[in-house]
């Protein structure tokens, strides 16, 4: 089976016209940036602070809100995270007049005190083992007496294990979820269901950035992205020549602004897998182009005397089922981490959907026409001086 | 077979076996990171001011009881603004002499400023070895109360040299709010002489004239019922010095009071032993503050004598007699702490990454076999097999070097089981190009393998190097995504440049006229 075989597209014919449309493209993006919605940073770089949280029943986010209210940080926003069945939610706050400190904490309880009214000692769902244990062994349920130290041993491994099913389950709905837990003792499973407090959510993640690491981060991340580009730009000035070069690092600043474009266009946040991802993008659509530079190198030894113009085309011909068949399959990888990869990757994941997309088109008809330009009007510059 | 065929399969042979034995036992060599096992990572800071205006606090302390010693008490002292230094003002009649004797011997590390108010401020060097020394106890002490909670290969480190950053990093830990609690806990302790007791502030100030005495100084602290519940606050004027400070203590553990409720017996060192038990003989009858952190916990009368250890109550449940235990066994922060950075990750959500990690790779592997199969024929059994050998040496790798498994670094792996096919294809259309020019199949095999190569290290070089900016920038989830990219990719060459060839080199020797290749 063959694909794209003996072709013979003329690429280069509409180079005008595969240019502007790249240019409009690029043209787009960044009103998207500058007069449009944006990017629209995450914690990561915007600072804050963002819970994320797993409810018992569908919460209301008015309530949420109000609850927060009190504390007086900021804007509140509440977004959904994971399936909709799954009744998680992510909160996310400014902190307040852009100070540092632990804002996770403070959260938590305002919503511990909004949806769980009932203050009891045993917290199901906020406590970890040993206070949960420790708080048994200060209640001594099945009446074992004796030592602290020998409570504790004696009812240590019951908690582990409500606590193993909580990190399965994620959220213990109540005191019928201990029925399942077969090494709690009846006392135990009898007291706990009657003293202690399950709630109406856990918390599964906290995320608290700071002013100073938020700007830390966001000025790594230019740093990161830029050093990539000029590290491309190098790599391929000293392999190949200037203009090629030139041609790739047009075709890369296309592909980072467009993805840009499409992540202010769907709203997405930038965080820092994100920018993993640009980088992965810069790598990846770079690699594509200097498959089709390397060819071209090699045909121009062959072939010459032909106008560069149609060795480009031969090139482009001759390396198309390549192209086509290493971007599909990464392209595949991509989308099955963009449908099945969860929430926390998804952005990482769309940006490179989108960016090898672009950067496959880019290598075509960017970075190579860009090339023949650049390269044609050395050569003409070369020429007028002889001819002096 | 050929020698220098057998010698390169017995080098695969050497390099599969290598990976595999790294890789085993699986469970104990993957390192999962916190987003992938759950854990909180902090990013502290250490306010090392605290520590600065401590040392001033002292030196002020000292040339105050040296001037009043002497009958000379200074008419005003303030500490500075700045915090590193202070002025103050001798009484008009302070002869020269003993001011200058008070200053050179209690102050040499202060630069002093004479004039009618004399300024000390500490020197350059002494404040930057204060604020050194500040963030290197701070992290020692972070770290013994990290040992004391028994969480399984904590990382405690200072950000850089010279920063006042400390990073925390503990890995299953199911209860974050009361970890930050106890890292933060100042966990100062001081045993100060109890001048007198009232229900307010005002009630208490109305017996000294209004004023706070200066060798005195008000704490308050909470009034219990016979329940230990807290039923209001009352607030102690206590004497400025203490009797005995955390710095004294030798141990502290959870024990219990006369009454069964859970109490925190603490035991001193020596020199604290020998000053306690001075005061305590002298002072029968007389109560103590046992103060923690600027509040009163209790305060009993001295019945007799008390030299090495003693005992701290009031309404302590199992948990927080545990918790008080450990943050005086650790020792108390010499500046107070705040949180730059927290990231928490429960350990439910780094099960569900994972299991969504894995599914997804299964996924894009399965695409891919199906489409190397298809395509390419033969010839993709050779592929696939170059890939699932990638996979192997790549994970080999990673726990050669004990390199952290993090959700992004699943994504890198799977990603460049993507990319590692590029190579294959590479070669592999050009081995159907060669073919097609007429070419001999040894022939263009050779020549295939040849001219795909420039591309194929250019190609992956390129990536590579972009992964390195990343690790550059990354925190470590997204150090470990540059690091599976790099590591796949440099195993890709590995797999679909030698690996194959070898598996085609194989499979011709075994035929003796090649006519026709599966491709």
């Amino acid at each position: 089976m063959r694909i794209f075989h003996n072709t013979n597209i003329r690429f280069m014919r509409f180079k005008w016209l595969w240019l502007g449309g790249a240019l409009a493209a690029i043209a787009a993006s960044l009103l998207l940036l500058t007069v449009g919605p944006g990017l629209k940073l995450g914690v990561d770089f915007a600072g804050g602070t963002q819970i994320t949280l797993k409810f018992k029943q569908e919460p209301d986010p008015s309530r949420i809100r109000k609850a927060l209210e009190d504390l007086r940080i900021g804007t509140v926003t509440i977004q959904r995270f994971g399936d909709p069945g799954d009744r998680e939610l992510l909160v996310r706050m400014q902190n307040p007049k852009q100070e540092e400190g632990d804002f996770a904490a403070p959260m938590v309880a305002a919503l511990d005190k909004e949806f769980n009214k009932e203050q009891a000692a045993i917290r199901m769902n906020l406590q970890g083992a040993e206070v949960i244990a420790n708080a048994l062994v200060d209640a001594d349920p099945d009446s074992i007496g004796g030592t602290v130290g020998g409570r504790q041993a004696y009812y240590r491994p019951m908690v582990d294990a409500i606590l193993e099913s909580r990190k399965q389950k994620g959220l213990l709905e109540g005191p019928g979820d201990l029925a399942g837990i077969a090494q709690l003792s009846a006392g135990v499973r009898t007291y706990l269901s009657q003293n202690a407090h399950f709630g109406e959510f856990s918390l599964l993640a906290a995320d608290n950035v700071g002013p100073l690491v938020g700007k830390d981060l966001q000025k790594k991340a230019t740093y990161a992205v830029l050093f990539s580009l000029v590290g491309m730009l190098v790599y391929i000035w000293f392999r190949f020549q200037l203009p090629y070069g030139l041609g790739a690092i047009v075709a890369l600043a296309h592909d980072t602004i467009i993805a840009l474009g499409a992540l202010s266009l769907t709203g997405r946040e930038i965080e820092i897998p994100t920018i993993a991802a640009l980088l992965t993008l810069v790598g990846y659509s770079t690699n594509d182009t200097v498959v089709i530079f390397d060819r071209i190198r090699e045909r121009i030894k062959l072939d010459r005397g032909k106008p560069l113009e149609a060795v480009m085309d031969l090139a482009l011909n001759q390396t198309l089922a390549r192209t086509v068949i290493t971007s599909g399959l990464t392209w595949f990888v991509v989308i099955s981490l963009f449908l099945f990869g969860g929430d926390v990757i998804n952005t990482f994941a769309f940006v490179l959907l989108i960016g090898i997309v672009v950067g496959t088109y880019s290598s075509i008809y960017i970075a190579t026409p860009v090339a023949l330009l650049a390269s044609n009007w050395i050569e003409n510059r070369r020429a007028l001086k002889r001819r002096r | 077979m050929q020698r220098k065929l057998m010698w390169r399969w017995i080098l695969i042979g050497i390099v599969t076996a290598g990976a595999v034995y790294f890789m085993y036992p699986p469970d104990q060599k993957v390192k999962l990171g916190l987003d992938l096992k759950g854990g909180i990572h902090l990013v502290l800071q250490v306010n090392q001011m605290d520590a600065v205006r401590a040392e001033v606090d002292d030196a002020m302390e000292r040339v105050r009881a040296e001037l009043a010693s002497k009958g000379f008490p200074p008419e005003s002292m303030a500490r500075l603004e700045e915090g590193d230094g202070f002025r103050f003002k001798p009484l008009a009649n302070t002869s020269e002499k003993l001011l200058d004797k008070v200053l050179g011997d209690r102050l040499p590390d202060f630069n002093v400023t004479p004039g009618v108010e004399i300024t000390a401020r500490l020197k350059p060097e002494v404040k930057r070895a204060v604020q050194d020394m500040a963030v290197r106890q701070g992290l020692e002490t972070i770290r013994n109360r990290i040992d004391q909670f028994g969480v399984a290969e904590p990382t405690i480190q200072r950000q850089g040299l010279e920063s006042n950053r400390i990073v925390v990093q503990l890995p299953g830990v199911d209860d974050p709010g009361r970890v930050k609690e106890l890292i933060r806990s100042t966990a100062f302790l001081e045993i100060k002489p109890v001048v007198r007791v009232a229900p307010s502030e005002e009630a208490l100030l109305a017996t000294t004239g209004g004023v706070v005495p200066d060798d005195s100084q008000v704490v308050p602290g909470d009034v219990e019922g016979a329940d230990g519940r807290v039923t209001g606050r009352e607030y102690y004027l206590v004497k400025k010095a203490s009797v005995v400070t955390g710095r004294d203590l030798r141990n502290a553990r959870r024990s219990q009071d006369q009454y069964n409720q859970p109490a925190v017996h603490f035991s001193l060192t020596p020199e604290g032993a020998r000053k306690f038990g001075e005061y305590t003989a002298a002072h029968i009858g007389d109560r103590m503050a046992i103060v923690l952190d600027n509040k009163v916990r209790s305060a009993p009368s001295i019945r007799s004598r008390i030299d090495d250890s003693g005992i701290i109550e009031g309404s302590f449940t199992v948990q927080s007699a545990e918790d008080l235990a450990l943050v005086l066994r650790a020792g108390a922060l010499p500046a107070s702490i705040t949180y730059l950075e927290e990231r928490t990750v429960g350990p439910s959500l780094g099960r569900d990454s994972i299991v969504r990690g894995i599914r997804a790779g299964l996924a894009g592997l399965a695409l891919i076999v199906v489409f190397m199969l298809i395509y390419y024929k033969g010839a993709g059994i050779n592929a696939v097999t170059a890939l699932i050998l990638n996979a192997v040496i790549l994970i080999g790798v990673m726990s050669a070097f004990n390199a952290t498994l993090t959700l992004p670094g699943i994504a890198g792996i799977i990603l460049t089981i993507g990319m590692a096919v590029d190579a294959n294809v590479l070669i592999f259309e050009r081995i159907r190009e060669e073919l097609e020019l007429g070419k001999t199949v040894r022939s263009a095999i050779d020549l295939g393998f040849q001219r795909a190569l420039s591309a194929i290290i250019d190609s992956n070089l390129t990536t590579i190097i972009s992964a390195l900016f990343l690790f550059q920038f990354g925190t470590g989830p997204i150090k470990g995504f540059a690091v599976s990219l790099t590591i796949g990719l440099l195993a890709s060459m590995f797999t679909a440049v030698f690996v194959s060839r070898a598996i085609f080199d194989l499979v011709l020797s075994r035929r003796e006229k090649v006519t026709a290749l599966s491709i």
